[in-house]
């Protein structure tokens, strides 16, 4: 029997919140049954910390010491040119919104355009979903033991419901934007439920954004389920500052989908994105990348588990890092082969360019292969900017600073090039290219 | 004119003494060759003269138009003037190679006190001049030297140094893994840049690149110090003889 002490300040404040105010959480008497489970799984665990498997580099529980405050309900006066400030360079995407202000729905701020097949909701409009087996791929997977899932159950406050009817083919991407605002930083907690149709084809990009230099503290699990043959990109950005950001995708595609994610991770004093993805039907394909961008004492954590559980499938991960100062980074890549899952391809990289002597990057791939006819793979490099390269380009007459940003952004770039928009891509790179030149200069 | 006086440099990592007192004078508008067998110190005066900080100056000095060079960074010396060819060209995956031009010939135009180009002014001029070095559409739009071969590679070296108007140009074997075509065409281009304002150092280990670029002198380099100089003629001599002469004569 194991029991898990609650002792820190950050897990005594959550029980008190939680005592407090779930009876004024949304969603009704079920809704409310299913909180108290979850919180109850939690209080049993508290939060994750070095000695579970999976957190042992990202010890949640030291990191986060100090109370936390929980997001309820927000109506804080917040106007479309604010978001466009918290956007930035997104801000320019020809894109549909669904916004939320510290975990609430702002209906005002959510400008979407009409179109066919496409129903997006706020969660809070229909709280019974959440409880559909259809709708969340999390039921009944192994998340149940995932305490930070647990958390956002107890406290979620809204979320994106986003349904795509099957064949149908949305040409704009749909931003869910994830704003914070105001001086205390509160944890926000966010569920989105996505599922996309048969043949249908979407872009969705996850975006967690402060306004002003607000501390952004968000607890966002997003469940996608796709009907077969979908064509998926789902791609996630973090620019939040001094925030605490813990982000879960589960994923389950039916046949012959495509999914192209990316995520780009910028200024988080704590970040963990995990992503837990399913093949649940033959002939599929992913491409789950991404890039962690670290100075300060920023600690960003990347974990998947790809499970590949039918055969003929194909799934690519390429991560990069680059860290600064005394960041912290860390990336784990499961991949699962089950036993009838032949003719899987999967390949796995991650690559860390290390700016400072007192960075860190902890690179963890596990590749548990059940089946014999496969072909798997992964790396790990983790290097530091070439002196032969940068000799090179300043006998050309680049000058120091100008050669290493050129090479930081070439190793980002690669990445990013996994993102196919052009237009997309593009604002991608603006934010990199933002926290770059943020460098304090050497 | 480059002077190069008492000229000594070790490895900065180990000590090792590479150069032990090279001194030279190529004057403006000549072509200077040096030659000698592997291990003499030629690639080392090559990196010296552009900057390179794996190395470390003990004595002496380089004056380049009577101003010593010394301290100055690479990015300074290629402000001044100085250019080197790479004997072995950089990959940089990631980085475009029109972006890559475009940034160091406004990086140096910036420092010598001319006008940026535009876009539309740097791509007709970059167009130009690789046309003439048959340099391929192709090539800019990849990354740099990636996926070259080696005769591309010394041609983007070329189109460089065509790029970035320098007043000293040092060629570190530029002929070496190229094929009689390619040290033509790369020949070609080298010749098209010689002037009565420019000074050169080619630095090679055959005579044969000689055959395409005539030198005013010859220098013969061994055991890191100038052994003997004449004329063209020399590296004939050399060609027939060998460096046997030199090998055996340590400093």
């Amino acid at each position: 029997m194991t029991i898990a002490v609650l002792k820190t300040k950050a897990e005594t404040s959550l029980v008190q919140q939680f005592e407090a105010n779930a009876a004024k959480l949304p969603g009704g008497a079920t809704v409310l049954a299913a909180r108290k489970a979850a919180f109850g799984a939690f209080v049993a665990r508290g939060l994750p910390h070095r000695r579970i498997e999976e957190w042992k580099y990202t010890d949640l529980r030291g990191l986060l010491k100090d109370p936390i405050s929980v997001a309820i309900h927000d109506d804080a006066n917040v106007s479309l040119k604010d978001v466009d400030t918290a956007l930035g360079p997104l801000a320019s995407l020809a894109a549909d919104r669904i916004v939320f202000v510290n975990g609430s729905y702002r209906a005002e701020l959510s400008p979407i355009a009409k179109a066919k097949g496409l129903d997006v909701t706020a969660l809070s409009a229909g709280w019974s979903r959440l409880l559909d087996p259809a709708a969340v791929a999390a039921s009944g997977s192994a998340l149940d033991d995932d305490a930070v899932v647990a958390l956002n159950m107890a406290f979620v406050t809204d979320g994106a419901t986003i349904r795509i009817a099957p064949n149908t083919e949305l040409a704009r991407p749909l931003l869910v934007v994830q704003l914070s605002v105001g001086r205390e930083g509160k944890l926000a907690s966010t569920r989105n439920l996505i599922t996309v149709g048969a043949g249908a084809a979407v872009t969705i990009i996850e975006v967690f954004a402060a306004i002003g230099s607000a501390p952004a503290h968000a607890n966002a699990v997003t469940d996608l389920v796709t009907g077969d043959r979908a064509r998926v990109v789902h791609h996630k950005v973090s620019v939040t500052p001094s925030a605490a950001h813990l982000a879960t995708s589960v994923v389950r595609l039916g046949a012959g989908t495509s999914y192209r994610a990316f995520q780009l991770t910028t200024a988080s004093a704590v970040a963990r994105n995990q992503v837990f993805l399913t093949f649940a039907g033959e002939h599929a394909k992913i491409d789950v990348s991404g890039l962690m961008l670290g100075r300060g004492r920023d600690h960003i954590d990347t974990t998947l588990l790809i499970d590949h559980a039918v055969p003929h499938c194909e799934s690519r991960e390429l991560f990069r890092t680059v860290l600064d100062d005394n960041a912290r980074a860390v990336f784990q890549g499961k991949v699962i082969v089950r036993p009838n899952a032949q003719k899987t391809d999967g390949k796995q990289m991650a690559n860390a360019l290390m700016l400072s002597e007192n960075a860190e990057f902890d690179s963890k791939p596990e590749l548990e292969i059940y089946a014999d006819d496969v072909v798997c793979g992964h790396g790990a490099t983790c290097t530091e900017l070439s002196a032969d390269l940068l000799f090179y380009m300043r006998s050309r007459g680049i000058p120091i600073d100008q050669a290493r940003a050129m090479l930081i952004e070439s190793f980002a770039g690669e990445a990013l090039d996994r993102v196919e928009d052009e237009a997309i891509r593009a604002t991608f790179g603006e934010i990199t290219s933002a926290w770059l030149a943020a460098a304090p200069k050497s | 004119m480059l002077e190069i006086k008492n000229l000594h440099a070790k490895i900065a990592a180990d000590g090792t003494e590479i150069l032990k007192g090279i001194t030279l004078t190529v004057p403006k508008g000549e072509v200077h060759a040096i030659m000698g067998p592997n291990g003499s110190g030629k690639s080392t005066l090559a990196y010296v003269l552009a900057g390179r900080s794996d190395y470390e100056v003990t004595d002496g000095d380089i004056l380049w138009n009577g101003e010593s060079i010394l301290e100055m960074a690479p990015d300074e010396r290629a402000a001044k003037g100085v250019f080197l060819a790479f004997q072995y060209p950089m990959e940089i995956p990631g980085v475009a190679t029109m972006t890559f031009l475009r940034t160091s010939v406004n990086a140096t135009r910036k420092k010598r006190g001319h006008k940026e180009m535009t876009t539309p002014e740097f791509l007709k001029f970059v167009r130009a001049k690789a046309a003439e070095l048959g340099v391929k559409e192709e090539m800019l739009k990849r990354p740099l030297n990636v996926g070259f071969s080696g005769g591309e590679k010394k041609r983007m070296e070329v189109l460089q140094m065509a790029l970035l108007e320098p007043t000293l140009c040092v060629l570190d074997e530029t002929d070496s893994g190229l094929d009689i075509d390619a040290i033509r065409i790369v020949s070609e281009g080298t010749n098209a840049l010689r002037g009565p304002d420019k000074a050169m150092l080619v630095i090679t280990h055959y005579q044969r690149l000689l055959n395409y670029i005539t030198p005013d002198k010859v220098h013969v380099l061994a055991h890191g110090r100038i052994q003997k100089t004449g004329g063209k003629e020399l590296a004939l001599e050399l060609e027939k003889s060998g460096y046997a002469e030199f090998k055996g004569k340590a400093a």
